[in-house]
């Protein structure tokens, strides 16, 4: 029995088993520091594309705005009072003299005054304003965590 | 054996260890060496660059919401010299589809002077620009499916906006114009030009992805709503011009104003130039004046003047609609004799006579009574001799002398009465006339409506200035004006309204002499009188049909008012009183 008890631990003692343990935990530091990189490089990737996609939507947008501004002025060159009239003209219209307008009372109604183009130039989207944890690499991160006080990270206050 | 492996071992651990001591230290050294400093600044430098970005130029829109000044996509046209292929193809096509020069073209890329990108035409219109692109298009295709380069490769075009008048001619002079490099001239581009431009940003712009969000987003400049009525403004300015044609006038203007409120609803000059072509202002004015005389012509208004005088005097009380005035023909001031327009006496004149029969006699005689001090505090409070604050760029001040005044001669107290030894500008003329068609309040005439910045419009309120006559005085002289036209069966009379208003005609001063057969004619009126919506000056610079106003300017104002009526929906006096009623 006390033999039985001696060889189970001489077992445990064993150098080679120790090695072995050593030898496991290297390789499961390996396999977490592989785990973080991957994940850091996918999370890198994904805001590399996602900031390239908003520069190239930023030039979309540019360039959207340019053509609506060109096509607007077009648009304004098709009704204007020359063309205007012109087709009015050509439609049989002519120039309503004084004495063949006929006023009507419409109770309640108000000749508005005046434009309101509001709707056409609308607010621009507020910008998204991330936290930096999302926009900073993992060494910027890591950087910041040791610039910052101890007592911010224990989520304390001062005590008298 | 097993401890000799065991040095071994520890031994090379050891070695190994210290090896990543030492790149450990040297990293670290590395990054706070003075060397580091240096890379950094250069990863820096290509890190991004500096960008100047130019907001979109504000539109100006009409009081209803047509587009009068906006901006349309145009392209620089250029190649870039590290993918040009075929400099002799790019140049022959720059030549047969822009008509550039093939030399001009050759040298320019064959020494780009260090250049990449080689600039080689700009403000390309929108449809050269892309038959441009699709034989580009067409040539890059073909090449590719022979394996070969095309030989446009390097051809670029950048778009960008430019600006553009959709309605040519019309209202320039209001609206002034925008040169190539954005800077406003004249009118509503150079008074507003800040606002209109926005504020161009100089931002540091990453290359990094990860910090694209970084990119200011440049609002663009402000875009303006102006009081103008595109309808009314082309009617008045077919209006004067068909006048100025048939009167062989030289120049003219007709301003329409909202007497409530101040703004301008239309402002029709001549000459006038198309917009899009800015680069003929020199061929169309001699001087900058005559872009928009109706704010920058200083000139004599003659009679039309009368109304301010007559005004001035029913307010100060030195006389009455119904105080008799015995014209003799002939009134002493300071001196000098002044006569009326006939040299003729018109014997017992009430006031209303006095300003039907636009008696110079009659107005001296006003002014005298009222003295040098109270009538010359009356025009000043009218606004004469002082620029009106139009929102307008190139406004002058006009003159009126004063006592004290070097050049002043007590004469002047009674030609001042009837508009000569004072010059206005039409702008001035008709400012000074709105507290008559405001019950009695003054308002400063302005252009812009509102303004449309992030989405959000901001209307511009009425301005006053002051109230130089009272309410009873201002309902008094627009009732004896309109009595006067009625009296006359002026020209100017309007169908189915009441309108008030006068005639002037000035004689223009010659080197020092009055020439008889050079005059501006003028017309300044408002209606209906019970409610004024309008108040209309019209002015010819030497008309040669007629000397007189009443042939010229009066018809003028009569045809201008029945088109405003019908513009702004004003009905007549009588359908109007009626719909009140109801």
């Amino acid at each position: 029995m006390i033999q039985t008890a001696h060889l189970r631990h001489a077992y445990r003692q064993a150098p080679w088993r120790i090695q072995r343990q050593w030898a496991g935990l290297f390789l499961l530091f390996l396999l977490v520091l592989a785990m973080v990189s991957a994940l850091y490089l996918d999370v890198t990737a994904n805001a590399a594309i996602a900031g390239r996609e908003i520069q190239q939507l930023r030039f979309d947008i540019t360039a959207t705005q340019r053509t609506n501004a060109d096509m607007e002025t077009r648009l304004a060159e098709l009704l204007s009072t020359r063309n205007m009239e012109v087709r009015a003209r050509a439609l049989g219209f002519r120039p309503s003299e004084a004495g063949e307008i006929h006023y009507l009372f419409v109770p309640g109604y108000f000749l508005a005054e005046g434009v309101r183009l509001e709707n056409i130039a609308p607010p621009p989207a507020a910008a998204p304003s991330l936290p930096a944890k999302y926009t900073m690499s993992l060494l910027d991160w890591f950087a910041a965590w040791l610039d910052t006080p101890a007592l911010e990270l224990a989520g304390g206050d001062i005590l008298p | 054996m097993r401890q000799e492996y065991a040095w071994r071992s520890i031994a090379l651990t050891t070695l190994l260890a210290f090896l990543s001591v030492a790149v450990l230290v040297q990293m670290i050294r590395i990054q706070y060496s003075p060397e580091a400093e240096v890379f950094r600044a250069q990863a820096e430098q290509y890190s991004g660059k500096f960008q100047t970005f130019y907001p979109e130029r504000g539109e100006i829109y009409d009081r209803n919401g047509h587009l009068l000044a906006g901006n349309e996509a145009v392209y620089t046209v250029g190649v870039n010299v590290h993918e040009m292929k075929d400099a002799h193809t790019i140049a022959l096509t720059l030549v047969a589809y822009l008509g550039l020069n093939y030399e001009e073209v050759m040298r320019r890329l064959q020494d780009p002077g260090g250049l990449s990108f080689v600039t080689l035409a700009n403000y390309v219109e929108a449809e050269d620009a892309s038959t441009l692109m699709k034989l580009q298009e067409q040539m890059t295709a073909d090449a590719l499916a022979v394996n070969q380069h095309s030989a446009l490769d390097g051809l670029e075009f950048q778009p960008h906006l430019q600006r553009s008048y959709p309605e040519n001619a019309l209202a320039s002079n209001i609206l002034g114009f925008v040169n190539r490099e954005g800077k406003g001239y004249f009118g509503v581009e150079e008074k507003y030009n800040d606002l209109l431009a926005g504020n161009p940003v100089q931002v540091w712009v990453p290359e990094d992805p990860n910090r694209a969000a970084e990119i200011p987003r440049i609002p663009n400049g402000t875009t303006l709503i102006l009081t103008i009525n595109r309808d009314l403004q082309a009617a008045a300015e077919e209006a004067l011009d068909n006048a100025i044609y048939e009167y062989g006038a030289h120049n003219g203007a007709v301003i329409i104003l909202d007497p409530r409120t101040g703004e301008m609803l239309a402002m029709a000059t001549t000459p006038r130039m198309d917009l899009n072509q800015f680069w003929n202002y020199p061929y169309v004015y001699d001087q900058s004046y005559l872009y928009n005389p109706a704010i920058s012509m200083q000139y004599e208004p003659g009679s039309v003047f009368k109304i301010l005088t007559m005004a001035a005097g029913l307010d100060l009380g030195v006389i009455a609609p119904n105080t008799l005035f015995n014209d003799t023909g002939s009134i002493e001031v300071g001196g000098a004799i002044i006569q009326n327009w006939d040299r003729q006496p018109w014997g017992a004149q009430d006031m209303i006579g006095c300003l039907q029969h636009s008696l110079n006699v009659c107005h001296a005689w006003i002014s005298t009574k009222m003295g040098e001090e109270n009538f010359y505090r009356y025009m000043n409070n009218f606004g004469i001799g002082h620029p009106t604050g139009i929102d307008l760029a190139g406004e002058s001040p006009g003159r009126l002398k004063q006592p004290g005044d070097l050049e002043y001669f007590p004469v002047e107290l009674g030609t001042n009465a009837f508009g000569q030894g004072v010059a206005v500008t039409p702008i001035q003329m008709l400012t000074a006339a709105t507290p008559l068609a405001n019950q009695g309040r003054l308002v400063i005439p302005h252009v812009l409506y509102a303004m449309v910045r992030d989405g959000r419009q901001f209307n511009i309120a009425p301005i006053h200035g002051g109230n130089p006559i009272s309410v009873p005085t201002a309902r008094t002289i627009s009732e004896m004006l309109a009595i006067s036209l009625e009296n006359e069966a002026s020209m100017a009379l309007v169908p189915g309204y009441r309108v008030a208003g006068k005639t002037g005609t000035a004689q223009i001063p010659v080197d020092g002499y009055y020439d008889p057969y050079s005059v501006n004619a003028s017309f300044i009126g408002w209606g209906p009188i019970d409610d004024p919506r309008f108040l209309i000056y019209v002015w010819l610079e030497r008309p040669t049909t007629s000397q007189w106003a009443n042939d010229t300017a009066a018809p003028l104002f009569s045809e201008i008012a029945q088109k405003t009526v019908i513009l702004l929906g004003i009905p007549p006096d009588a359908i109007r009183l009626q719909l009140v009623n109801q």
